[in-house]
């Protein structure tokens, strides 16, 4: 691509490792290098050793030197029945959040397309909640649940008499999870599809205002092509974030009641701080990886249509 | 912007290094100018700890000694702890624990045996002798002995390990609002319906077993409007609660008090190999005690039943006056009387917690027992060890023990319990005193955490409405045996 | 690049409707803005109160502490200590990270590896492992080599953490720069580093902005790894927020609330500021044109 600047170089470089180094075909790898090695140091590296202690009886409780079992913690984690609950519970939590951020955030972006007075602030309003310590998220829902106290359970009360405890049964905590993440995510989405709603070329719509088409018809003709990739992507993105939910179930339901709300999260770092079951738990994060690279698969198969389809 | 970047690149290497020269240097290089660094959680009874010590520790071996506390919030104390122990930073010098733990670090080789140390200083052994046998038991030995075998065998006790010392021993009393128990209206109400007395003194309360306490749930449950006391209740109002959260022990603790008084028992450690948890945790007692528990549940406030009714919203409850009486520690005992945070706290009384009535009449208020030990770490050098011995002398001195008792703290010497004055120095001394005889303490093995959050979990769904006592109980002796089986525990 | 910014346009009247929901979604943000000001037995009053006197005790309650054994002054609390730690484990990292990820999205533009795509799926991979997964070996790490509790440590790690996202997404904003201008510029004899510093990087400026603002909102927040990896001296506010979550009684919502209040303003301005790069910044580098 840039011929000229190769040749100029390749004049210019004499014998000896630094001009070596700074010859241009190895441009590319040594401006990428440093990240590179930072990212293998902090990620990568970790990784692997976490990967190698999964065959090895270990717990970073004990100073013991540990043996090697092979497959023995991916077997126990592979047919532990309370592995496969965590993941139901994660699976129904996920998606239902994602579902919500969806709907909430994509009618937020149909709201803040237009240009209007203080728009501006009002959108920042709406971006907030993102910008909160998850822990007062945590806290804060706790507290508008709380039948006694809560706000939520006072709004019910005024219509019924009678206090509401959403937190006591398992639907019910598995909704009140869900609203706190999605309140909190929801203008993510909102961002995505706005993002989406501006790209859309304004002659097309002119166009259609000529045809005279339908509003509904317009959204599915015009707007919809434009967002439906980011959407899509919308979705896997904010799948893999909520894969990860944690501080938010810990504080606010701690995954009671019983089980209900214990998300693969929870459990992992249950098995790793709580217990010191250092191997298992390092067994079952390289299957949550799994899963998470087969997701992340699916979002960049999505990222490239998407690039396709606007070139 | 190149200029602002370097500034930070500077930054960063000055913190690096300063960071570094800090980790060379621990606090025991100069013999004479020693640090101890305390793991402490974040709240008054640790705060007094370091505020006494600036104002009246004196080393007796001259010795500069400067005790550093690193306070860590409650709620990730735990973790923390945990991952700094691990991790070998080897940074506390000392460490204030719950007595549950006892037997994961000390397995993992962190926790200091002392019990050379104490046997071989004579001041040290006086102090062991002089401690509540029920703490000595819970917060010093590992393997765990049980507190009728500290009382048979005065330090040393044959075969027995000491660890730790009481930092701040606490029990669960009953919280209650003499304004409503005292008064006239309520009291005969009560007798009309159930031919007993409200219980309104000390020794009154003295006499109430979970009978009394269950009719008391059922008096004091009030709509908003009805009349309460000399008035009428300004929101709907709750007679009893008791701890029944999933979080850490925020329910075990009080079903173990329901299950021993009744004659039940948990998994026994102390009698390891041969104690069995299946049969033993799920017995018929057990069972009937647990559902005796959850029976409470409906004269509780309504968060009772989402299973996040923890000491905290039990005390937070009571405090904003939406129940008649609870049952929590001592050690959140203080924000009750405090007028900033309490609407009760001119109107709040404390006694003994109820038990089990027995057939010779008396009442069997065996319970759980809190609070929390400090231990030494074992990276320390004999300089540094006898340094944090002074402050362990310092600490369980009659006078520290005092002005920290005057200060919202419990001691654990029984000479300092015996002083008359004691009961008076704070409203809920009397109670903590008597409840002190009868504590117990959960399992001390390194197991600790999984058998705690398992049978947190099935505990919750029973109170949730879920399961059965039967089939939790079930489900915890299934899952202990095993997990103590595989652990080498039961044969 | 001159594009449609809107689908249209619309007055007071639909300034009215969006700000009616706006405040509804902010309702709770507010609540807890206002529990900084109530006292413990208002902030739990039933029912709820909507006007109260308003108190400055819990912003005081942050920045002092009293005594426990009567007397004496209110102590200060480590919390200045706290805040600063935060802004600059975060600043920081957030800057490292976008020093070292845009020179890399330069070369992952400029001059492509061989299996260069396969390069940018693992960095990718690697954003979107959930923390829980490599806190476990990080913390081992650490143990090793002497790093938990050091700033250079948690840095270091919220600067690898942050480096995915910034590789992505410089990298489309290099990618979506005129080649022709690079082109004529090398024609006049214009050195590699003139072409980087003198041309592309001043093209993507609001790019970079909108990325260290998408990193710092990650950052800010973060509290698994602050948790484990930082000592007394780098503990970071969402870790020391937690003091307000139990002790001697439950959660202390006023204290939290002001801590959270407090700890919403600097990253809110630098929102506000940078709304508009962040709107670009939020595809993830994929929006092109």
């Amino acid at each position: 691509m840039a011929s000229s600047a190769v040749v100029a170089h390749e004049i210019r470089s004499e014998g000896g490792f630094l001009p070596w180094l700074l010859a241009p075909q190895r441009r590319g790898p040594l401006l990428v290098a440093p990240a590179l090695i930072v990212l293998f140091l902090m990620n990568i590296f970790p990784l692997l050793w976490s990967f190698g202690l999964s065959f090895y009886n270990y717990s970073a409780k004990k100073r013991d030197v540990p043996d090697f079992v092979g497959l023995r913690f991916f077997e126990r984690v592979v047919t532990d029945p309370v592995v496969w609950e965590r993941f139901k519970t994660t699976a129904i939590i996920v998606s239902s959040s994602v579902l919500m951020q969806l709907v909430v955030g994509f009618l937020l972006a149909l709201l803040f397309a237009k240009q209007f007075p203080l728009r501006r602030i009002l959108l920042m309003l709406v971006l907030t909640p993102m910008m909160l310590s998850l822990v007062a998220v945590g806290v804060f829902f706790k507290l508008f649940y709380e039948p006694t106290f809560g706000l939520v359970s006072q709004a019910v009360a005024m219509f019924t008499g009678d206090r509401y405890a959403l937190l006591g049964s398992p639907t019910g905590a598995i909704i009140g999870v869900v609203i706190a993440d999605a309140w909190m995510w929801s203008p993510f989405v909102m961002l995505l599809v706005l993002a989406g709603l501006v790209s859309v070329p304004k002659y097309l719509y002119e166009a259609a205002e000529i045809d005279r088409t339908s509003p509904w018809r317009r959204f599915q003709t015009i707007t919809f092509p434009y967002i439906k990739s980011l959407l899509l992507l919308a979705v896997l993105f904010r799948t893999i974030e909520t894969f990860k939910l944690f501080d938010v179930v810990y504080i606010l339901t701690e995954g009671g009641p019983g089980t209900a709300t214990e998300t693969i999260g929870v459990y992992v770092y249950r098995l790793a701080f709580q217990y010191f079951r250092t191997s298992q738990s390092a067994a079952l994060a390289y299957i949550i990886l799994f899963v998470v690279i087969v997701l992340t698969s699916l979002y960049l198969y999505a990222v490239n249509r998407r690039a396709q389809e606007v070139d | 912007m190149k200029r602002s970047w370097e500034g930070w690149l500077h930054g960063v290497s000055l913190v690096a290094l300063a960071a570094g020269s800090l980790m060379l240097a621990p606090g025991q290089a100069n013999a004479a100018d020693i640090t101890i660094t305390m793991a402490a959680p974040d709240w008054p009874p640790t705060r007094f700890m370091k505020e006494e010590f600036d104002r009246s520790f004196k080393s007796a071996s001259g010795n500069n000694i400067t005790l550093e506390m690193d306070y860590i919030p409650w709620p990730s104390f735990y973790e923390r702890v945990a991952a700094s122990l691990t991790s070998g930073e080897q940074k506390y010098q000392m460490i204030v624990t719950d007595s549950q733990w006892l037997g994961s670090f000390v397995d993992g080789g962190y926790y200091k045996d002392l019990t050379e140390e104490i046997k071989n200083d004579p001041e040290l052994t006086a102090i062991m002798k002089d401690l509540h046998p029920a703490l000595v038991s819970a917060y010093s030995t590992y393997p765990n002995k049980s507190p009728q075998f500290i009382k048979d065998n005065p330090f040393p006790a044959p075969d027995t390990h000491y660890y730790g010392f009481p930092q701040f021993p606490d029990t669960y009393v009953t919280f209650y609002r003499k304004d409503l128990f005292c008064n006239e209206t309520e009291a005969k109400k009560f007798q009309e319906s159930f031919n007993q007395k409200l219980p309104c003194t000390y020794e009154d309360w003295q006499d109430v077993d979970w009978t009394v306490y269950e009719n008391i749930g059922k008096h004091f449950m009030r709509k908003k409007g009805d009349p309460l006391g000399d008035g009428v209740a300004d929101d709907d109002f709750f007679g009893v609660s008791f701890q029944a959260g999933k979080s850490y022990d925020f329910s075990s603790m009080q079903v173990n008090a329901f299950i021993w008084q009744n004659g039940g028992e948990i998994w026994d450690e102390t009698r390891q190999p041969e104690a069995q948890a299946e049969g033993v945790v799920n017995s018929d007692i057990n069972v009937k005690a647990f559902e005796q528990y959850l029976n409470f549940i409906q004269y509780m406030p309504p968060v009772a039943k989402t299973g996040q009714a923890d000491i905290f919203v039990i005390q937070d409850l009571y405090m904003q006056g939406k129940t008649a009486t609870t049952i929590d520690w001592v050690g959140l005992g203080e924000p009750v009387l405090d007028p900033k945070t309490s609407r009760v706290h001119d109107k709040s009384a404390f006694g003994p917690a109820p038990g089990v009535r027995k057939e010779d009449g008396t009442i069997d208020r065996t319970g759980n027992i809190g609070g929390q030990p400090f231990v030494l770490t074992t990276w320390n050098s004999p300089e540094v060890d006898a340094a944090a011995i002074e402050v362990v002398k310092w600490w369980l001195k009659p006078e520290t023990q005092k002005k920290f008792a005057a200060n919202g703290g419990q001691s654990g010497l029984m000479s300092v319990m015996a002083d008359p004055e004691y009961d008076s120095l704070r409203p809920w001394n009397r109670a903590h005193k008597e409840m002190l005889d009868w504590q117990r303490d959960v399992w001390h093995v390194p197991e600790f955490f999984e058998l705690l959050t398992q049978q947190q979990e099935e505990f919750d769904k029973a109170i949730t409405g879920q399961i059965t006592a039967q089939e939790a109980l079930d489900s915890i002796a299934r899952f202990q045996q095993q997990t103590l089986e595989d652990a080498g525990r039961i044969e | 690049m001159t594009r449609s910014r809107e689908i249209g346009r619309a007055g007071w009247g639909w300034t009215a409707f969006a700000g009616i929901i706006a405040l509804i979604y902010f309702f709770p943000v507010m609540w807890i803005i206002m529990t900084a000001f109530k006292t413990r037995p208002d902030a739990l009053a039933v029912p709820p109160k909507f006007f109260f006197t308003p108190t400055l005790d819990n912003f005081v309650g942050v920045f002092f502490r009293a005594v426990i054994s009567g007397g004496g002054a209110a102590q200060a609390t480590e919390f200045p200590l706290y805040f600063f730690n935060s802004i600059f484990i975060a600043g920081v990292s957030c800057l490292l990270a976008l020093i070292i990820g845009t020179i890399a999205a330069y070369g992952f533009s400029r001059y492509p590896l061989k299996g260069n795509e396969t390069y940018m799926f693992i960095i990718l991979t690697t954003r979107m492992m959930p923390a829980i997964v490599v806190v476990i070996p990080i913390f081992l790490m650490f143990r090793e080599i002497g790093l938990s509790g050091t700033y250079a440590g948690i840095i270091f790690l919220y600067t690898a953490f942050n480096l995915p996202f910034t590789i992505w997404m410089v990298r489309s904003f290099f990618d979506e720069l005129n080649t022709e201008i690079e082109d004529a510029a090398r024609m006049d004899g214009a050195t590699e580093r003139q072409l980087f510093f003198g041309i592309c990087l001043p093209q993507v400026k609001a790019g970079l902005a909108a990325t260290f603002v998408f990193g710092l909102i990650l950052t800010w927040n973060e509290f698994l790894f602050a948790l484990l990896l930082t000592g007394v001296d780098t503990r970071t506010v969402p870790v020391a927020m937690a003091r307000t979550l139990g002790g001697e009684m439950g959660v202390d919502y006023g204290l939290l609330a002001a801590i959270v209040t407090l700890f919403l303003i600097p990253i809110f301005f630098v929102t506000f500021l940078l709304q508009n790069q962040l709107l670009r910044g939020v595809t993830f580098g994929t929006v092109r044109k």
